[in-house]
């Protein structure tokens, strides 16, 4: 590997891009949020740059080794992204700028119509025209999320260059995959700023697409050209709903600005009085395209596919932050809920699908991830479980909210909001440390195999079914890979709930007030109440498997003693997000994240004292809290986690050593005892859930009996109908002719004679006609 | 006087053998006398009905008419010519170009 003194002046270029959120602020006077654009704008000029730049250079030694086939203007126009939104969120947390409930800046118009309107039987032009902004829409939840997707944007970014660049596989095809996540990370960033619905669901699409193109990357692979379909097409489904719901929210507010619809959600166009039963059906609506988005239950199939992509792109696109363009749009859905500010009551059906959905979710996809073996494929059965966590905790908000119990309503979409946070930083450092092992793995393997053909005579030696993404072939990394170790176990703790890291500050809120909701407002709760708490303890068994089947235990594969941790930038964003995801948690509970980001009222993040915090977390006043919480606890931590030990656990082999921590835990893991589990293993529950509960084989089945004879009809009509009516004149036409052709002898007589005959005919008819 | 009606009919005549000579006759020249014979007998008709209705109008028509029949022959004539001259034969069984 490369001196790593030579790796860090690659680093030069960003300079420039860093300067420039500085000069702006101190040579140039501008307020962060006239700024604002340039997160979008910037890496808009960027990605056909590389795109095209690439394409020329493609093989050059110096565009390979010094500008990493594009990462470096790729990684450039992000850390401007990211330097300015830090500058925005400094600007609003610490700084000067505040906003009431929000802060809009409006640029320019995009688009002007004018919208005609029937007034009795006529159409008139009518005096208030459409106005379709850019602008820039800045609340709590937008600095949140601007910080995760410009943050998680750049470390990914940074991490890809040590993890595309060194495989042969990528080689001059990696302009490619920077031109793509810079587009994706366009779309992500412009849906955070949008300020109108429409701008959301158009950035919406660019990161559909990217998505698409990036799952599809090694597209001569066949699953992954399959897996990229599938994705497109599943969302595809929630993105049409999508549409029709803004249809139908413009044609109850006439319009889909932000700052008009949430002024006053009670109050229609032309003042008329916003009746419950239509905005329910819209924000269903919106919430189904949410749901293919996040990949939620019942269109969940793509995420797990959507691992054929490159492990950056599963860490950023299908952990990070795409996925949670769902939750975001649920969450721009309060203020029509919240009666406590205009809105409009009678919309606990919408609250409750939303709580149901994502209870449904997060059980089933925390029983599938018991049997996957492909360490990706729990992660990304991990994420959907998450983030239905997080439906399930807005869904419990949104119910508070619509029956005016605001402060519980506030504090549980705020945690929710938290949680996204938090399950953002771990779950794309989980990805990152994955793709490190595979990676690591993977050249592991590479150097197994040339050792075996130096050495041996046995030619057709087979590794082509190695799958360095098995977890069967991995098992006792923890000595061989320090670091990596380390970070998985930090980001396991936080999606586990482990007390004091990360996700615990926010998921024991979800549940907690999940279960309030179930016991104080609606009996119905009760199904998403159960089901989160259940999920707690197997998030806790799954996320402990998968690191005892990584880390733990002897080696299962004679790869793992040619593990090397020395790829270069794969270490760094690891160790950085580890440090985020260890203490982040706990400084933004202490800040009071929970009601920054839920309460519109609580505009300041403010220090609530150590004490109070941890006094709130762990004994709340209220009784059942206080057990719900402990109960949680107790599953998550004890109960799931020793289950995940008996049977996954192991010490390492004798003579390997691993930083304290790790083998402490590895230890600890090997003394719960063994437990054969072959026969579970083997059970018809276990190979349902091996098979995804059916789900891909029942939309197989569904699409073969109606899609495919559907489509196989359309084309028999194309051909035979359309098509048909069109060859039919033509073939007439022809024979006609041929017939037409035999009276045009070319004799004069004949010619003379017809003259004669046609004229005989014009006497004859106005003979008779003037008789 | 002789009655209208008598020229008429002859006009009729005159015509009748004119298209039939059209209908039937090979030689293009004869052809062309037969439609001749039809223009005239046309031109018959108009002086009928000018003497009839004491009337000046159909003797200038049949002046114009003959005038243009002149006309039409020296077209008709020049474009025999040229059949003539590229295909060697002025019979309109064997001048079928358009034929189909």
């Amino acid at each position: 590997m490369g001196d790593s003194k030579n790796e860090w002046e690659l680093l030069v270029p960003l300079v420039p891009f860093l300067l420039v959120a500085p000069s702006l602020k101190f040579l140039a006077g501008w307020e962060s949020v006239e700024a604002a654009f340039l997160i979008v704008v910037v890496p808009l000029l960027t990605f056909p740059a590389i795109l095209v730049v690439g394409q020329i250079y493609n093989g050059n030694e110096t565009w390979k080794q010094r500008y990493k086939e594009g990462g470096i203007f790729g990684l450039g126009a992000l850390s401007l992204s990211l330097s300015i939104a830090i500058w925005i969120i400094y600007d609003y947390v610490v700084g000067s700028a505040h906003f009431e409930a929000h802060s809009v800046v409006d640029p320019f118009s995009w688009l002007t119509f004018d919208v005609i309107e029937q007034t009795g039987t006529q159409w008139e032009v009518s005096t208030g025209f459409a106005d379709i902004g850019v602008g820039v829409w800045i609340d709590s939840v937008t600095l949140m999320l601007l910080f995760v997707a410009t943050f998680l944007c750049f470390l990914i970014c940074w991490f890809s260059l040590g993890y595309m660049n060194t495989d042969k596989i990528n080689e001059d095809s990696n302009h490619r995959f920077y031109g793509e996540f810079v587009l994706f990370a366009i779309g992500m960033f412009g849906m955070v700023l949008a300020d109108n619905f429409l701008w959301l669901f158009i950035f919406w699409e660019i990161m559909g697409l990217c998505s698409y193109l990036l799952i599809g990357f090694y597209y001569w692979k066949d699953s992954a050209a399959y897996a990229a379909k599938k994705a497109f097409l599943t969302t595809r489904v929630g993105d049409v709903f999508l549409v029709v719901g803004l249809l139908m929210l413009y044609d109850i507010y006439g319009s889909l600005d932000f700052a008009v619809l949430f002024d006053n959600p009670s109050t229609g166009v032309g003042g008329a009085v916003v009746e419950s039963g239509e905005l329910n059906w819209a924000l269903i609506m919106l919430f189904i395209g949410a749901v293919g988005k996040s990949a939620q239950f019942p269109l969940h199939v793509w995420l797990p596919d959507a691992m054929e992509g490159p492990t950056p792109v599963s860490a950023l696109i299908h952990a990070a932050t795409m996925v949670n363009a769902g939750l975001y749009l649920v969450v721009r859905m309060v203020p029509f809920v919240d009666v406590h500010v205009n809105g409009v009551a009678g919309l606990e059906e919408f609250a409750l699908t939303v709580a149901w959905i994502g209870g449904i979710t997060a059980f089933m996809a925390a029983a599938i991830a018991f049997v996957q073996n492909d360490i990706k494929k729990v992660l990304a059965y991990s994420t959907m479980s998450q983030l239905a966590y997080i439906f399930t905790g807005l869904g419990a908000g949104l119910l508070f909210l619509n029956i005016d119990e605001h402060h519980a309503g506030y504090f549980v979409i705020g945690a929710s909001m938290f949680h996204l946070f938090n399950h953002a930083m771990a779950k794309g450092m989980l990805f990152m440390a994955s793709g490190s092992v595979i990676h690591e793995v993977h050249h592991a393997h590479d150097h197994v195999r040339e050792l075996s053909e130096k050495y041996s005579t046995n030619e057709g030696d087979d590794h082509g079914d190695f799958d360095p993404q098995d977890m069967r072939n991995m098992g006792g990394l923890a000595a061989r890979m320090p670091v990596t170790a380390t970070a998985m176990m930090l980001g396991s703790m936080s999606i586990i709930g482990i007390p004091l890291i990360g996700g615990f500050w926010s998921k024991e809120g979800i549940i907690a007030e999940t279960w309030a909701a179930c016991l104080h407002e609606e009996p119905l709760m009760l199904v998403p109440a159960v089901l989160v708490l259940a999920t707690a303890g197997m998030t806790g068994f799954y996320m402990t498997r998968m690191w005892l089947m990584t880390f733990a235990g002897p080696p299962k594969s004679e790869v793992v003693g040619h593990v090397h941790e020395t790829t270069p930038w794969i270490k760094e964003p690891l160790i950085i997000l580890s440090v985020i995801t260890a203490l982040g948690g706990f400084a933004l509970a202490l800040l009071g994240a929970s009601d920054y980001l839920g309460d519109p009222h609580h505009a300041e993040l403010s220090y609530h004292g150590l004490l109070d915090t941890l006094e709130h977390a762990f004994l709340p006043e209220d009784s059942y809290l206080r057990l719900v919480g402990w109960t949680t606890m107790l599953l998550a931590m004890v109960i799931g986690p020793v289950i995940a030990s008996r049977i996954h656990g192991g010490r390492l082999i004798d003579g390997v050593e691993a930083s304290p921590l790790v083998s402490w835990l590895v230890d600890l893991s090997s003394r719960f005892g063994s437990q054969d589990v072959s026969e579970l293993a083997d059970s018809q529950l276990a190979e349902a859930l091996q098979r995804r509960l059916y789900f891909d084989d029942l939309y197989e089945v569904a699409l073969a009996k109606t899609a495919i004879p559907f489509a196989a009809f359309s084309a028999w009509f194309d051909a035979n109908v359309i098509d048909g009516v069109i060859k039919q004149i033509e073939s007439n036409s022809a024979t006609g002719s041929v017939q037409i052709r035999r009276i045009t002898t070319g004799s004069a007589r004949d010619y003379i004679l017809m003259a004669a005959v046609g004229m005989i005919s014009i006497f004859a008819l106005l003979w008779g006609v003037s008789n | 006087m002789i009655e209208a009606s008598w020229i008429a009919g002859l006009g009729v005549i005159l015509f009748s053998i004119g298209l039939l000579g059209a209908f039937t006759r090979k030689n293009a020249i004869v052809v062309l006398m037969c439609i001749e014979v039809m223009l005239n007998a046309a031109n018959l008709n108009f002086v009928a009905g000018a003497s009839h209705y004491s009337d000046v109008d159909g003797w200038v028509f049949t002046a114009i008419a003959i005038a243009i029949a002149a006309a039409e022959v020296a077209i008709g004539l020049a474009i025999l010519l040229s059949l003539y001259s590229t295909q060697e034969t002025i019979s309109l069984e064997e001048a079928n170009l358009l034929r189909n």
